[in-house]
């Protein structure tokens, strides 16, 4: 690693100027799950290193009009957190899925999102669950639906004098059901072969009033499989309807070849799987109604 | 405990070990209790001093600077900027340093590269400076040109006419290690590329196969994988005013490593010292010097001490991994599946440099093939490569788990083309007493299809299952190590206390532990009254170190020697405080000396022969080694998976191991060494491997070499049949290897059970196992 000059804000306003004062020579760290991971192989290798772990703003899940989640909170909060449970289950779900229960106890959700790795779990929890980003500038706020805030492989719209500050969850639709799937075929400790988060909810006819599908590690960002959910709505939620839509997921999507697979077998599986999650939410938005 | 109908003993590993069995001849305060680590509280509160904690003043950082190249000149090598930058101390190339090579036998390993490089990672450079980041600061600074020069990566196209040389040069080699092989050995044979090719033959191959019922050959690929220890390599050199070279390193076999390094730097022995250090984990990964010597010429340039640790990325990219094999076997049966003969030919991938084993060939490409079943004729050649890749090393059964895989898979193959169960078939080609191994030794102890049928039965082999579940088995036979001089020394103090002084560390494995049991258990005293004093390099007796599982067997010896010695020097100290003759004394069970009409205890005893400067008194203790134990042990492993058709993804659910063991001296250990191995092999079966892409390691940090987690890990059952002990005192044998070697192929043996999909490739990959799913689909 390239030694740094650690800087510790104690409030937002603080790492805001910070970070406008520093820029492209600085980056900011929250668990540092990712970003420790990028310096040591000096991929990054920033002058500044802003910490925010002192932000208490930025810490805390409440619920109003649906979860208002501090970008701080860690994965671990969040996979046992009652509220989260309740109102997010697709979140807690999902969070119970990344690396390790070490790795859980120091990530937080906005650095997940910040870090703009597309082989994340969470990401693809929030899109399909309508999330939102909210991030701040000394010039003020904005909120990003999830599924527009990524824009290549690490990359994301965020600017660089911006914050990512809270994630926001509306509440989730009557009658639907969630699933996350982990492909994990070599070890349960891994980057996904391919994630796939849904939600179904059905309407008082049984059939598919709304769907979402999103999928990790199959593209260059998180995805979200728009033809999937359209060719689902006012269908039927049988297996066979399900399971016909799920090959319509391979035009969202376009995997790279690495350890965990060739980009014809994430391909593969990422139907296998879409089509398992569909099933699986909508067993639970069966039982939910 | 759960006790079998028989003489079986169960070890449940989710309820932690409940059995234990203690002979009649021990005292039950030693040997066969479950007696915790000697070490394990400094372990646990961190006060046990590994080499990386050592603080000397004036300590310096060293840092290498590597080969982006797998085979290039190297043209120029421009240092000026590093050694301007503040803070270093000093900046080396392989012009500073001698031209003498190292290696472990062949010597073939340059301290920095000399004109040229041979793998991706090779040091070419050397920095010592005040900090790690200006030493990594200072390679940035170093400017190297190099011509790219041909490379050669698969040892099979290193062996082709046309190939590249990658060791022009005559390498010299110990003929020592050489002579201790049998078969028929060529080192540097006139093959290109080839460091040793070995034929070993017993009985006529060639004939039997010529006239055979049936023939089945299948050939095998096993990749390289890394060690997977803890700590790094991490040493430290400091030199002092008076010329003594001290050095801290995790090194497996300090006595041996100090005259590797003697004979590398030319300083006598006796004027360098190995410091004893506590080692996190070593697996075999380490024997060899890997940066000591690079570290005491930027000590010796510097004039201050300096220590190096190697990174996560340079023990992937550079450490000394397994060899990768690819394995070709022919069989011929007789028409009653009985093996008739084995041709088997085994190519290891050495990488660049052949030192870092101390040996031609891996014992286990040979020593233990096919060596669980009767197979009168079998003919073996094994050969060790070049190639311009990582140069390997070796690993827990150097050998045998690549050579294991090829084995059970095969057997298995054959099983199942003969239409037979391949329990069966092992059962009916188990070496039993009064056969010879395949390579014609005579053993005793051969409990090879007891050990199956003990696993099969707690397995439930024969029990009914779901579609979509498999069964798999495999075997393996391996004894004791029972080679190398190992010498001990015992001390009894005034206060009665005893030491134990001994020059191996303890790997990890717990072997302090074990050798303080060993010592408790002559005198009939508790573990708590011995000490473990592990001796530097000067002050204690010669060690070969750990390896071929050998330490509590050699080490064993060397302390009923010393034992022995001591108990006959107290008897004369007591016929002497109680005026009979030594033969008169008897040894009570509580370790007290007694007359006729007299006693005395050891404590009292001491305290009056250290008013009269007779105590402290100590005994040494010598092993006497043979080449190999003529006993030997089996383990019999059963693995049930679940694979899923529309991913081919294979879930291990379930683990039965059954081992063949003698006395058991600490069931935690023991339990410890099965478990572990079978952990480490779930990771080659299912996950582990070292990947090259032209030649360079990309599987470079452990988030892409991926060991196994505990939530891989199946639900294991262990099943031990005691009384197999060995010639080692106290009729205990070996553990440490093994649990490690055959599972593999137990688990893609259950694949084929579950699918029909044969996996000839380590590690086991979902998308191969569909490709094979759509293969038999579209031959259908």
């Amino acid at each position: 690693m390239v030694p740094f000059t650690y800087l510790e804000p104690a409030s937002l306003d603080e790492a805001l100027a910070l970070l406008a004062e520093h820029g492209e020579d600085a980056k900011l760290i929250a668990g540092g799950t990712g970003l420790v991971n990028l310096m040591k192989q000096r991929l990054v290798r920033p002058d500044f290193v802003i910490g925010l772990r002192a932000i208490r703003a930025l810490a805390g899940i409440s619920e109003k009009d649906g979860l208002r989640i501090g970008a701080l909170a860690t994965i671990q909060s969040l996979e046992v957190s009652e509220l989260v449970r309740r109102h997010a289950p697709l979140l807690a779900e999902a969070c119970g899925h990344v690396a390790t229960v070490r790795v859980r106890s120091m990530a937080t959700l906005g650095g997940a999102m910040a870090h703009g790795d597309p082989n994340l779990d969470t990401p693809p929890a929030l899109i399909a669950m309508d999330g939102q980003i909210v991030a701040r500038t000394r010039r003020g706020e904005r909120t990003i639906p999830v599924d527009r805030f990524f824009t290549g492989y690490f990359g994301t719209v965020l600017e660089r004098d911006e914050i990512v500050t809270e994630l926001l969850i509306p509440k989730q639709p009557a009658g639907s059901g969630t699933a996350f799937l982990k492909f994990l075929p070599a070890t349960q400790d891994d980057y996904a072969t391919v994630s796939v988060a849904t939600r179904i909810a059905l309407g008082a006819d049984g059939t598919i009033r709304e769907a979402r599908v999103a999928l990790g590690a199959a593209a260059m960002v998180p995805v979200r499989a728009r033809m999937v959910e359209a060719a689902l709505s006012g269908k039927a939620s049988d297996e066979k309807t399900l399971g016909d839509a799920a090959p319509l997921v391979v035009d969202a999507i376009d995997p790279i070849a690495d350890f965990r697979g060739s980009a014809e077998y994430k391909r593969e599986m990422a139907v296998v799987h879409v089509r398992r999650a569909l099933v699986e939410a909508a067993a639970k938005a069966k039982e939910a109604r | 405990m759960v006790k079998a109908p028989d003489t079986l003993e169960r070890a449940d590993n989710s309820q932690g070990v409940r059995c234990r069995m203690v002979a009649a001849s021990l005292s039950g305060k030693a040997v066969g209790q479950p007696v915790m680590r000697v070490d394990g509280i400094a372990k646990v509160t961190g006060r046990a001093l590994y080499a990386g904690d050592v603080d000397l003043p004036d300590l310096l950082s060293g840092r290498c600077l590597r080969s982006p190249h797998p085979s290039a000149r190297i043209v120029s090598i421009n240092v000026g900027k590093a050694k301007a930058l503040p803070g270093v101390r000093s900046v080396l190339t392989g012009a500073d340093v001698p031209d003498t090579c190292y290696g472990r036998m062949c010597k073939d390993i340059p301290v920095l590269a000399k004109g040229v490089v041979r793998f991706v990672g090779e040091k070419v450079a050397a920095v010592a400076a005040d900090t790690v980041e200006i030493a990594e600061a200072a390679l940035e600074l170093i400017d190297v040109e190099y011509a790219e020069l041909p490379a050669v990566f698969s040892a099979e196209e290193a062996m082709r006419p046309t190939a590249p040389i990658i060791h022009p040069e005559a390498v010299e080699f110990v003929p020592g290690a050489a002579a201790s092989i049998h078969g028929e050995l060529s080192m540097y044979p006139p093959i290109p590329n080839v460091i040793s090719r070995l034929r070993v033959r017993h009985g006529d191959a060639a004939s039997a196969l010529a006239s055979a019922h049936k023939i089945f050959e299948h050939s095998f690929a096993v990749p390289s994988v890394h060690q997977g220890y803890i700590e790094p390599h991490t040493c430290l050199v400091a030199i002092g005013r008076d010329g003594l070279v001290d050095v801290w390193v995790a090194n497996k076999g300090p006595h041996i490593a100090r005259t590797h390094m003697a004979a590398a730097i030319g300083v006598q022995e006796n004027r360098i010292r190995f410091n004893p250090v506590a080692i996190g984990g070593d697996f075999g990964g380490k024997g060899s010097l890997m940066d000591t010597l690079v570290c005491y010429y930027l000590a010796r340039a510097a004039g201050r001490p300096v220590r190096m640790v190697m990174n996560s990325f340079e023990e992937l990219t550079a450490g000394n991994p397994r060899h990768s094999a690819s394995i070709t076997l022919r069989t011929a049966v007789d028409p009653d599946a009985r093996l008739l003969a084995i041709d088997a030919r085994v190519i290891f991938n050495a990488g660049a440099y052949g030192g870092f084993v101390p040996v031609p060939t891996l014992h286990g490409g040979y020593g233990e093939l096919a060596g669980a079943y009767r197979v009168p004729n079998c003919a073996i050649e094994v050969l060790r490569v070049y190639t311009n890749t990582v140069p390997c090393g070796h690993m827990r059964a150097p050998g045998a788990p690549q050579v294991t895989f090829a084995v059970e898979s095969h057997i298995d193959m054959i099983a199942h083309a003969l239409g037979l169960d391949p329990v069966e078939m092992r059962r009916r080609n188990a070496i039993a007493e009064g056969d010879l191994t395949p390579l014609g030794e005579k053993r005793r102890h051969l409990r090879c299809r007891e050990t199956i049928d003990a696993g099969a039965r707690a397995f439930g082999w024969d029990k009914p299952k779901s579609p979509g579940i498999g069964r798999g088995m495999s075997t393996y036979e391996h004894p004791p190590g029972n080679f190398g001089l190992s010498t001990v020394a015992l001390t009894i103090g005034i206060d009665g206390r005893i030491t134990l002084t001994l020059g191996s560390p303890d790997t990890g494995t717990g072997f302090h532990t074990i050798a303080a049991q060993l010592v408790a258990e002559h005198f009939a005293v508790s573990v708590d009254e011995v000490e473990i004093a592990q001796g530097d390099t000067l002050s204690s007796g010669f060690e070969a170190g750990a390896s071929g599982q050998r330490l509590t067997t050699t080490i064993g010896q060397a302390i009923a020697a010393a034992a022995d010695r001591m108990k006959q020097d107290l008897a004369a100290l007591a016929a002497e405080r109680l005026n009979c003759a030594p033969s008169d004394i008897g040894i009570g069970a509580d370790g007290s000396f007694s007359a006729p009409g007299a006693m005395i205890d050891r404590r009292t005893l001491m305290g009056w022969a250290a008013e009269r400067g007779k105590a402290p008194l100590t005994c040494q203790g010598e092993n006497t080694p043979g080449r190999h134990s003529d006993r030997t042990s089996f383990v019999a492993h059963f693995a049930e998976v679940a694979v899923d058709r529309e991913t081919g993804q294979v879930r291990l659910r379930r683990i039965v191991t059954a081992h063949d063991v003698g006395t058991v001296v600490n069931p935690i250990t023991h339990q410890g060494q099965i478990e572990g191995g079978l952990i480490q092999a779930v990771g080659q079966a299912m996950s582990e491997q070292i990947v090259l892409k032209d030649g360079a390691v990309i599987t470079a940090h452990l988030g892409d070499y991926k060991l196994p987690t505990a939530m891989d890990i199946a639900e294991l059952e262990t099943i031990l049949l005691p009384g197999g002990g060995g010639t080692a005192p106290f009729s205990t044998t070996a553990i440490g290897e093994m649990s490690n070697v055959a599972l593999p192929a137990a688990i893609t043996n259950a694949v084929f059970d579950a699918v029909g999909v044969r996996l000839v490739e380590l590690p086991i990959s979902a998308e191969k196992v569909l490709e094979g799913l759509r293969a038999q689909a579209s031959a259908a």
